[in-house]
């Protein structure tokens, strides 16, 4: 009876899972009340992975090469890359989308008004299980990619990779977030799903790229400023280039200074908020 | 009838519809113009792909170590991947199609049935207005682009060939707008169309020379993919403008594309009347 007492943090952490949970199965019921349309999104998502692979296919018919990247390494990087945009569409990317729409239509106020942290509530209200396959091809495409390099996996390497990976991840929701929350500045006409596809650009090619003179410039500013650069390149290089301690502990902390940056830009956007209703 | 002017006196005749759907143009271009610093972070954002598709494709050269590649320099890869950009510019219709299926599903489309409207004209003169708002104010970056990576250039002194690119471009517009319009009126047979109007995007994003030039997939998929309407979207303006085409394969790529449109327009006022004939609104 003290026990419950003694942890009101793990009690509502308890209370944040539960939710989330819930979150979870609601949105698959609904998902599956629609499966037709659950059937096209998911060929959807597989064509789009054709498309990708064409290209990569495409390239490597062309060259062995890509800035030191080999096919089975550029392929790991692609697999990498799917795996991650597949679970931010999952988690955060229909949720952020929604949230433009609840600034513009004045919906939020009944966000605001309920008894959990807006970030939470807004950030997991839906899950898009559609396009959670796509974590499970891009694993696969990893998996392939390994074998097909035949290098043994290091204990040092397969930790390095799960934590600047989670840490990429941290960093996409942030850019997310940030860029949703700018819709209560502006008002929003363009779709959010575009201009995170324009941006999520800078995540889709190995750094190693921007290695041009002119493109010295947007490499440091993506780098140390806006770490796109880092999200889905530094856990690729990790597992199967070479290990660069710097930029690996520079990924950990800019994931976790971008959660701080993210959270406070959205709670500054909340306070400047005003309803649309009359 | 004396009693005060009609606020849109939209009268008989040619010159009073032409009037009616100017004013659209207006209404709606000052609506565009409304959201503007949410356009300009949309602008800047525009510009990154472009920058990494450039570094990409450079990337891939400087490894293969050839100087071509199905025939196309890198400096041409990379000028053909900007230019795209101008032939997307005038012939994405962005949300068209979605927008048809919706009012269509929500019943509001039953107003092109009492107001004399004509949804197709109507939505025409919408998106022309779009897209000139839109052009107009990305005239200046893509010139500052154009002009900041002129090296990748080289613009032909043809006018002919100028006169060709601009036309491609309007008549892809033109092909843009009736493709997708006839596309939302499937909304008129099946309730939830969004994800397959996701889907044909998506394939239209490689279909059409978007993704990279349709010749560097080979030469027979590349023959495929020249016989589909999807080029025009992409592909064929800016083939136009890099002299690729002589004027032969210019004056036949336009008249297939002139035929494309007509076919898509037949398409949209048969589906439309058809679709108005099965339609019920519900409601006040």
């Amino acid at each position: 009876m003290v026990n419950e007492r003694e942890h009101p943090a793990r009690r509502r952490l308890a209370s944040y899972l539960r939710l989330l949970g819930a979150f979870g199965r609601f949105s698959l019921n609904r998902e599956l009340a629609f499966r037709g349309n659950f059937l096209m999104k998911v060929l959807l998502e597989v064509v789009w992975l054709g498309i990708l692979l064409l290209f990569f296919h495409t390239i490597f018919r062309n060259t062995s090469r890509i800035e030191g990247w080999n096919e089975y390494q550029y392929l790991f990087f692609l697999g990498c890359y799917y795996a991650l945009e597949g679970l931010i569409e999952t988690l955060f990317l229909e949720n952020c989308i929604e949230f433009g729409e609840l600034v513009r239509t004045g919906n939020l106020d009944f966000f605001l008004l309920k008894p959990i942290d807006e970030q939470f509530l807004l950030s997991f209200r839906h899950i898009d299980w559609s396009t959670a396959p796509k974590v499970f091809i891009g694993g696969a495409l990893m998996g392939v990619s390994l074998w097909e390099l035949g290098e043994p996996i290091g204990l040092l390497k397969a930790f390095c990779f799960v934590v600047t990976l989670g840490s990429g991840i941290a960093m996409a929701y942030s850019f997310l977030l940030i860029l949703a929350s700018t819709a209560i500045w502006m008002v929003r006409n363009q779709s959010l799903m575009e201009l995170w596809w324009l941006f999520s650009s800078l995540m889709r090619y190995p750094r190693d790229i921007y290695e041009e003179p002119w493109a010295v410039l947007i490499q440091k500013v993506f780098t140390f400023l806006l770490p796109a650069l880092l999200v889905v390149s530094v856990p690729a290089e990790a597992m199967v280039r070479v290990l660069e301690p710097g930029i690996i502990v520079w990924t950990i902390l800019a994931g976790m200074m971008m959660l701080v940056i993210s959270r406070w830009v959205f709670r500054k956007s909340i306070r400047f908020y005003r309803s649309a209703s009359s | 009838m004396s009693a005060g002017p009609l606020p849109v006196s939209a009268g008989p005749g040619l010159m009073g519809s032409l009037k009616k759907y100017l004013r659209i143009f207006r209404v709606s271009l000052v609506e565009r113009l409304a959201y503007r610093a949410d356009f300009l972070l949309g602008t800047v954002l525009r510009f990154l792909p472009m920058v990494t598709s450039v570094l990409l494709w450079s990337a891939v050269y400087r490894g293969s170590g050839r100087d071509t590649i199905e025939g196309y320099t890198c400096r041409e890869v990379i000028a053909y991947l900007l230019l795209v950009h101008v032939s997307r510019m005038f012939s994405s219709m962005p949300g068209l199609a979605a927008g048809i299926a919706r009012d269509i599903r929500d019943g509001t489309v039953k107003r092109y049935l009492v107001q004399p409207l004509d949804l197709q004209a109507h939505l025409l003169a919408y998106r022309a207005a779009h897209k000139f708002a839109y052009i107009l104010t990305s005239a200046l970056p893509y010139a500052g682009l154009f002009f900041f990576m002129s090296s990748y250039f080289d613009w032909p002194a043809e006018p002919w060939i100028w006169a060709a690119w601009l036309t491609s471009l309007l008549l892809g517009f033109l092909m843009g707008f009736l493709m997708e319009f006839a596309l939302g009126l499937l909304g008129f047979w099946f309730l939830e169309i969004s994800s397959f109007l996701y889907l044909i995007n998506t394939v239209s994003f490689f279909l059409s020379g978007h993704l990279m030039p349709l010749d560097l997939f080979g030469e027979r998929m590349a023959m495929v993919l020249k016989e589909l309407p999807f080029q025009y979207l992409a592909y064929f303006p800016a083939s136009v403008i890099l002299g690729r085409e002589t004027p032969e394969t210019v004056i036949k790529g336009l008249l297939v594309e002139l035929g494309w449109c007509l076919a898509f327009f037949i398409a949209g006022r048969v589906a439309l009347r058809m679709g108005l004939k099965r339609f019920s609104a519900f409601g006040g």
